[in-house]
């Protein structure tokens, strides 16, 4: 009689067990499709070469994708989901153009029963219960390095002029919060100036210049910028009217120009942030929701400071 | 007396244009004590020199009635087309490339408008993303970058001839250049025909084609000149660097008193034009404007330049 | 029969744009199965009802033969100011909304009529000057809807059709009838074929062209509502471009840039085309750089057929 009860018991086990894998092994990786619209595919080669890491990924792994691009228009990006929906895809993976317009898509996405995750610039707090969970990294706490490199280098005593990026986009935003925020730790030192460079280096170099003339030697020495793109415009600026030496330059994302201009003493510190990781990292977790399994909210990746003197431990990003 | 006071005063109207920019830059000036130095207006005449080439271009475009608004992304074009070459088969082959590049866009745009006779605004406004679009193949979206800062293809951008600014030399000498070919050529006179009444100068044995058509060969010239000027200064290239630049570009010339109808204009304003918004952006960083702050400003004083000349203008009928 | 098949054939002819509206339907539902759902239909109509609203307000300005390019950054601050009162009073938000719009169309309209300003300059000024009331008046960041119900004007359906597009339909229908059979639509014609003449006759055209350039930016502000409830929020960077769209749209649809001729119908042609095709790009995943030189391409075809064509006549 045991006997029987322990092996109807086994049987019964076993039978959940194999139904179990059988759920999740019913879906083979050529069935997913994952659907991504962007923010500004051709704009700069952070982004072309995160689309492209992306693309090989996908590949890599087996599995199907769509791309589109809403050329930094919300609305249009919201056009984009509405199409993904349509296509019945596993996964959208939204890169958002805007944290809070983007929401009301989402909904729709859940409506329909597909799974929402948002990589690199992060979705409204109020956004967040809609989708399984963010991957990026962390614009906030780059903006942050960037300050504490800067105060590391000032010695805690100086005065900065800011470069930031697009106004209104949340990178920028974000970028410039985190480094005003690492500074308010540190009293001696003052921002005197923020203007836009719109991540353009033609605009940051012109910004840089007339900064040079309006201020004397002795009114800044110090100069952040959002991205290592303006940073060279910046930097061209300073070398121009000599004053490379004196002032530091820290930036919030790691660019190959500025990764020379680091090994030329030109750039005090930098952030290094792989568009690679981004686009990987969010091709695996897609994959990993496509299948069904949970997934942390938010998963940061890391973003490390570095400075000219560690340097060239570090590979020159590809872009 | 009064014959001499009238004169000046009714000539003095007339420059409406010249006496807003001297108005700009005095009271720019009275703010920001660093405005009117050597070292700044050297700066300003730098940083106006790719818009200003590429407006004296515009310029003879807008008189012959027509206009150019893919001249933006060919500025994108011929920047990533010079700087992307520069290392690959050096300085003046990749200088040579781009001017041909120029040229052959602006040939297409002069066939399709003079030739074919479709209108300059819509087809320059499909030009513009084809142009874009074709920047983004060649590039496959990526950066351009020469690997030494300090190469000799940097003196176009920042290099210094008798103590002046080698592109503000630039910018000078296509003025003077162009503004011969307007006054002092057949080709100009044709122009000015031609823009103010081309069915009539057609009747009047003018080939208005061919003159249009070079036209846009001249503004193609101008954007890949400003597309050299701008790989020399950043010794790199990003894909989409002369966005917009068409609109700035525009409205300089048209804030020179240039007709949007063809027929009138000249060079002389339009360098005004260019300086006053080279010099008021620049002016506006000097006053620690915000850059909000810079657009409601550009907003009032933009108009107010314009109403001001055309007041002017009207005084003279 | 055959008449009515020559009548297609001159109808194609006559307006490439429906040509090509045609073709690329086809050529899109034969390569993908995606395309030619009632879904996916309903979505490109919906998608492009924006758009379309805008482009209502720009055919009316062109016929009389002048133009707004500061449409874009009036559709960024009419969906803020949108946006920011209706956590409070969505019936205030419509209505301040909709002033906002008309003011900002009769600055423009009153710098071109009063100060002979003329309408570019007028209107790239604007542009940039309202981009600068929109970083000002958002506070550099993005502002967030505080009423859910507010999304029900862009989501919400009435007899299965999507709200936008029964907006979008009845400003074409207004608009089509002022056109042909009111006063107001002669005389925009008239002042778009011969201002002087049209002037010499009696008819006051700084008046009516004041009245088309507030109608423009009231049909912005319409937009820009069904926009702000669209995302429920509203960005600095909207609308950022925009207006280059609106333009190639109506000018796609035949109406002239230089004034007396186009009318709604053939907006509605333009609109939709760039919609179509824009959606079926992206349903067949081409890559975005060779859409874009697609649709370029695709715009000067348009033009030089209808060029090519209307010679044949």
């Amino acid at each position: 009689m045991k006997k029987w009860i322990s092996i109807i018991i086994t049987l019964f086990f076993a039978l959940g067990i194999f139904s179990t894998t059988g759920m999740a092994a019913k879906k083979k990786m050529s069935d997913i499709t994952i659907g991504i619209t962007g923010f500004n595919w051709g704009v700069d080669s952070y982004q072309t070469t995160y689309e492209k890491a992306f693309v090989r990924h996908c590949k890599k792994r087996g599995v199907n994708c769509i791309k589109l691009d809403p050329k930094g228009d919300a609305a249009l990006q919201a056009n984009h989901v509405e199409d993904l929906i349509q296509k019945k895809v596993d996964v959208i993976i939204i890169w958002p153009v805007s944290g809070k317009g983007i929401i009301p898509a989402v909904r729709k996405a859940n409506a329909a029963n597909i799974p929402v995750l948002v990589t690199n610039s992060p979705i409204d707090p109020s956004g967040e219960p809609l989708t399984k969970g963010f991957c990026g990294p962390d614009n906030v706490l780059e903006g942050r390095y960037a300050g504490e490199m800067m105060a590391e280098a000032m010695k805690g005593k100086g005065k900065v002029v800011e470069i930031m990026g697009f106004p209104g986009y949340v990178t920028a935003t974000e970028r410039s919060q985190g480094f005003h925020d690492a500074l308010k730790k540190f009293p001696g030192i003052e921002i005197i100036e923020t203007q836009p460079g719109n991540w353009d280096r033609m605009k940051s170099q012109k910004v840089m210049e007339n900064f040079l003339v309006k201020y004397g030697p002795e009114d800044f020495n110090g100069v952040y910028v959002a991205d290592d793109n303006m940073g060279m415009g910046a930097v061209n600026a300073l070398k121009a009217a000599g004053r490379i030496k004196d002032v530091i330059v820290t930036s919030a994302c790691m660019f190959g120009e500025g990764y020379d201009a680091m090994g030329r003493g030109e750039i005090y510190g930098t952030v290094y942030q792989s568009p690679t990781s981004d686009g990987q990292i969010a091709v695996d977790t897609a994959i990993k929701v496509a299948l069904g399994e949970d997934i942390p909210k938010k998963n940061f990746f890391e973003t490390p400071k570095v400075t000219h003197r560690i340097v060239h431990l570090f590979i020159k990003p590809p872009f | 007396m009064h014959a001499v006071s009238s004169n000046l005063f009714s000539f003095g109207k007339r420059q409406g244009l010249v006496l807003a920019f001297i108005l700009l830059l005095a009271i720019i000036s009275f703010f920001a004590p660093r405005f009117l130095t050597y070292r700044n207006i050297m700066l300003v005449l730098t940083q106006v020199a790719i818009m200003g080439v590429m407006a004296c271009g515009l310029t003879l475009m807008l008189i012959g009635g027509n206009f150019d608004l893919s001249i933006g992304s060919q500025l994108s074009l011929s920047t990533v087309i010079v700087v992307s070459l520069h290392d690959k088969i050096g300085p003046l082959p990749a200088i040579a490339i781009a001017l041909v590049v120029g040229c052959g866009i602006g040939a297409i745009n002069g066939y399709l408008v003079g030739f074919q006779k479709l209108t300059s605004l819509i087809v320059t406004l499909g030009m513009l993303p084809v142009v874009q679009a074709l920047t983004l193949i060649y590039s496959g979206g990526t950066y351009s970058q020469i690997a030494n800062p300090e190469a000799p293809f940097s003196f176009i951008g920042r290099g210094f001839l008798w103590g002046i600014p080698m592109p503000f030399i630039i910018f000078a000498v296509t003025a003077i250049v162009f503004g011969v070919i307007l006054q002092k050529t057949i080709f100009g006179r044709r122009l000015y025909a031609v823009g103010g009444n081309r069915v009539g100068s057609w009747f009047a044995g003018v080939r208005d084609d061919w003159v249009i058509f070079f036209t846009f060969v001249i503004t193609g010239l101008t954007a890949a000149m400003g597309g050299i000027m701008m790989g020399s200064r950043l010794m790199s290239a990003q894909n989409y660097l002369g966005k917009d630049y068409e609109l700035t570009v525009l409205s300089a010339v048209i804030l020179g008193g240039t007709s949007l109808y063809g027929g009138s204009g000249g060079i002389f304003k339009t360098v005004i034009g260019v300086l006053i918004l080279g010099f008021l952006a620049n002016g506006f960083i000097h006053l620690g404007l915000p850059y909000y702050t810079q657009m409601l400003a550009q907003w009032v004083i933009i108009i107010a330049a314009v109403w001001l000349d055309v007041k002017g203008k009207k005084g003279e009928s | 029969m055959k008449s009515k098949q020559l009548n297609i054939i001159e109808m194609f002819k006559k307006q490439p744009v429906w040509f090509i509206l045609l073709s690329s339907t086809i050529l899109f539902s034969v390569l993908s199965g995606d395309f030619l759902t009632i879904r996916n239909l309903s979505n490109i109509v919906l998608q492009s009802s924006i758009l379309g609203i805008m482009a209502v307000g720009m055919t009316g300005l062109m016929i009389s033969g002048y133009f707004d390019i500061s449409v874009g950054s009036i559709l960024a601050l009419t969906a803020a100011v949108a946006v920011s009162i209706t956590g409070y009073s969505i019936p205030l938000a419509i209505a301040a909304t909709l002033l906002c719009g008309i003011i900002l169309g009769v600055i423009n309209g009153i710098l071109v009529t009063k100060a002979k300003v003329n309408a570019f300059i007028v209107t790239l000024a604007a542009m940039v000057g309202v981009r600068g009331l929109v970083y000002v008046y958002t506070g550099e960041r993005e502002i967030i809807g505080l009423a859910t119900e507010f999304e029900y004007l862009a989501a919400g359906k009435v007899a299965f059709i999507p709200i936008p597009i029964i907006i979008w339909v009845i400003t074409i229908v207004v608009a089509e009838w002022a056109l042909r059979k009111t006063v107001y639509g002669r005389n925009a014609y008239a002042i778009g074929g011969d201002a002087e003449a049209t002037k010499n006759a009696g008819v006051p055209i700084d008046k009516y062209i004041l009245g088309f350039f507030m109608l423009n930016g009231f049909l912005v502000a319409i937009a820009g509502l069904v926009l702000a409830s669209r995302l429920n929020a509203a960005t600095p960077t909207l609308g950022i471009g925009q207006e280059m769209l609106v333009i190639i749209s109506v000018v796609l649809g035949g109406t002239k840039l230089t004034g007396g001729y186009g009318n709604m119908i053939k907006t509605v042609a333009g609109v939709l085309t760039i919609g179509m095709i824009q959606n079926g790009l992206n349903i067949l995943n081409v890559h975005h750089f060779y859409s874009m030189l697609i649709m370029g391409a695709i715009f000067i075809f348009v033009i030089f057929m209808d060029a090519k064509l209307s010679k044949v006549k």
